[in-house]
């Protein structure tokens, strides 16, 4: 007989017993694996939002939103834009009459610490042969992903005639691909329609920045999207910027970019309570287990050490039996553990979390487990290579 | 060689103090090599505690105890010496209850160097000799009291001690099936020629040694 196959009978004498210091760590390494999925996953997806895509804050006029600065509106009439609009000019324009001139983009393009400021200007139109108010916003096609839109359907605008269309807007007005637009005297090919996830800008419509100045007779912009390029913190550019141009001031999106990572911060640390609460059940649970496995068999134990087992082989056999449990218990865990956030996934309860596969987080489950395994196995052993023999020969 | 003493105490003393007990009051005995002896006495008289000392399960508290040439006063760890000198047989079985015969009479060669194939081997021919070779993948619940403390002498034998200590054997059984055991154990200690203690309360069974020592309350009588 092998040492180990006595190992692994030993597990299965007591099954009732031997199963429940398995659920035990089995659900320690569920947990861990199923904390960390999750965790990671939103830290992932925030992450993605955050760098992927949107600028960090917006540059604008410091009067920016003063009322009438620009004066009345024109012959727009009425419009939902959601706040980029004011000043007018042209017949059927409301455009910025407060402008970032074109010089000011280009200085804030080569500040140190810009990944990249992209100019937008907004104005408000309508669409020839309608009465419908349309946001038209000029911005760059390299830049679209600054300002959150993606195009979900076609391309990006690449010329002047090309114009792409919210999907509230397109269908609202029941264009799509392929179709023309008349704004002013001009004639646009939709090429594409996008989502922002915003309503408002998803009622919008956009085309080239120069297009959109040249049809405004404008020569800059309403406001600067800006990113800060890794390393620098887009607080303290931020303040750089109102600091050098006193005329600008910015709108951050930043308040929201601290609160997501708060929010991360929070879920991570939460998680961390759970696990180490899970981790503390499970380890009582393996000690509890093998505590009462090791006091079942003292007159056993006492008979091992009467027939010349040393105290090495006895600790060897009461952290195998437990390290053996353990890693059932870790292979039961980590199926649940998947199994678990897999069906939270599917069921729309975490929607929107990607899951974070990794093969740490595998490898912390499994560390996890055999530790408890140890851990939880090494004072029942101690306690058992420590019996007097003749007193656990006296043991009824 | 055969007159060598394999067990030599002097003046032992072991006090249970929380009890205030005192098991052995200053014990002198000596056996020789290949004897066959019982120790005889009421309950409670000390004999399995003597019997514990000799195989360095226990340790005294004062006087002497030197057994196959180990001095068994030293403080030190003695499993190695129980492993290689020492087969013990208890009035319980003490067979492990979910393991075979066969992997109870191996247990104690885990603790050796012997191959998988070496241990099986061994204890094929031990539950043989033991007239269980038919019963060697039973498990003990399915087997009578006497065939289990056959598996237990075989499970004794199988490092090849030199000295069995076997504390009340047939203390279970009845006395068909403890004859049957006592003479076993005569047949084992004249083919293996090792040295036998045999401890009991029971004249009749403390006659089949050939010498027989009489303790009462921690003393060596006769
Ligand atoms: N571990 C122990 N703790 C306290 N007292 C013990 C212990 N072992 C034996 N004794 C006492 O020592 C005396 C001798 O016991 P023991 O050697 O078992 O006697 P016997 O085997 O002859 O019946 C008894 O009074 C018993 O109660
Ligand atoms: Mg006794």
């Amino acid at each position: 007989m092998k040492f180990r196959s006595l190992i692994i009978k030993n597990i299965f004498r007591n099954k009732s017993r031997s199963i429940l210091a398995i659920i035990g760590i089995a659900i320690g390494a569920a947990a861990i694996l199923g904390l960390g999925l999750v965790t990671d996953g939103l830290a992932a997806s925030t992450q993605q939002a955050l760098t992927a895509g949107a600028a960090d804050f917006t540059v604008l006029p410091s009067s920016f939103g003063g009322h009438g600065s620009g004066g009345g509106f024109g012959g727009g009439g009425g419009f939902g834009g959601s706040s980029a609009f004011n000043g007018s000019s042209g017949a059927s324009f409301v455009s910025a009459g407060q402008t970032i001139d074109q010089s000011t983009l280009n200085s804030i393009q080569q500040m140190p610490g810009v990944e990249t400021a992209a100019g937008v200007l907004r104005s408000a139109t309508e669409i020839n042969g309608t009465s419908q108010p349309l946001t038209l916003l000029g911005i760059d096609g390299q830049d679209l992903s600054l300002d959150d839109v993606q195009v979900t359907n076609g391309t990006a605008f690449t010329n002047s005639t090309q114009i792409i269309l919210g999907t509230t807007a397109a269908t609202g007005l029941n264009k799509t691909i392929g179709d023309e637009i008349g704004i002013d005297n001009q004639t646009f090919t939709v090429v594409g329609i996008y989502e922002t996830g915003d309503y408002m800008s998803d009622r919008g419509a956009i085309i080239s920045l120069s297009t959109l100045q040249n049809l405004t007779n404008t020569t800059g912009v309403s406001q600067i999207l800006v990113k800060a390029s890794n390393g620098t913190s887009p607080t303290s550019l931020s303040s750089q910027i109102t600091q050098t141009y006193t005329n600008l001031t910015t709108s951050t999106s930043l308040s929201g970019f601290n609160r997501e990572n708060n929010g991360i911060q929070t879920i991570e640390s939460g998680s961390w309570a759970i696990t180490l609460l899970v981790l503390l059940v499970a380890g009582v649970m393996v000690v509890a287990t093998m505590m009462k496995s090791v006091s079942d068999r003292t007159r056993e134990i006492g008979v091992l050490k009467a027939v010349g087992w040393n105290k090495r082989r006895i600790l060897l056999l009461i952290i195998g039996e437990s390290m053996i449990l353990a890693s059932i218990a870790t292979v039961i865990g980590l199926i649940i553990g998947v199994g678990a956030v897999e069906a939270l996934v599917n069921s729309h309860i975490l929607h929107g979390i990607q899951l974070a596969f990794s093969v740490n987080l595998v490898l912390e489950a499994v560390g996890v487990a055999l530790f408890l395994g140890i851990v939880g196995g090494i004072y029942p052993a101690y306690r058992a290579s420590r019996l007097a023999p003749t007193e656990a020969l006296r043991y009824e | 060689m055969n007159n060598e003493n394999i067990v030599k105490i002097e003046n032992l003393i072991k006090r249970y103090d929380q009890a205030g007990v005192i098991a052995l009051d200053g014990i002198n005995l000596e056996i020789k090599k290949g004897e066959f002896v019982s120790i005889m006495g009421p309950s409670g008289s000390g004999k399995s505690t003597l019997l514990n000392m000799i195989g360095a399960l226990d340790q005294a508290d004062e006087g002497s105890i030197l057994v196959s040439g180990q001095n068994l006063m030293e403080k030190k760890d003695f499993s190695s010496f129980r492993s290689k000198e020492i087969g013990f047989i208890f009035q319980l079985h003490n067979l492990i209850p979910n393991l075979t015969a066969s992997e109870n009479v191996q247990i104690p060669m885990l603790q050796t160097d012997a191959s998988d194939e070496e241990m099986v081997k061994r204890a094929s021919e031990l539950l043989t000799s033991v007239n269980l070779g038919n019963r060697k993948d039973q498990v003990p619940t399915k087997l009578s009291g006497g065939e289990r403390q056959r598996i237990a002498i075989a499970r004794a034998l199988v490092n090849h001690p030199s000295i069995i200590l076997a504390d009340e054997p047939t203390g279970a059984l009845d006395s068909k099936m403890g004859d049957i055991i006592l003479e076993l154990l005569r047949v084992i200690h004249e083919k293996e020629n090792v040295t036998l203690i045999l401890v009991t309360h029971e004249e009749y069974v403390a006659e089949k040694a050939d010498r027989i020592i009489s303790m009462m309350d921690g003393k060596i009588t006769s």
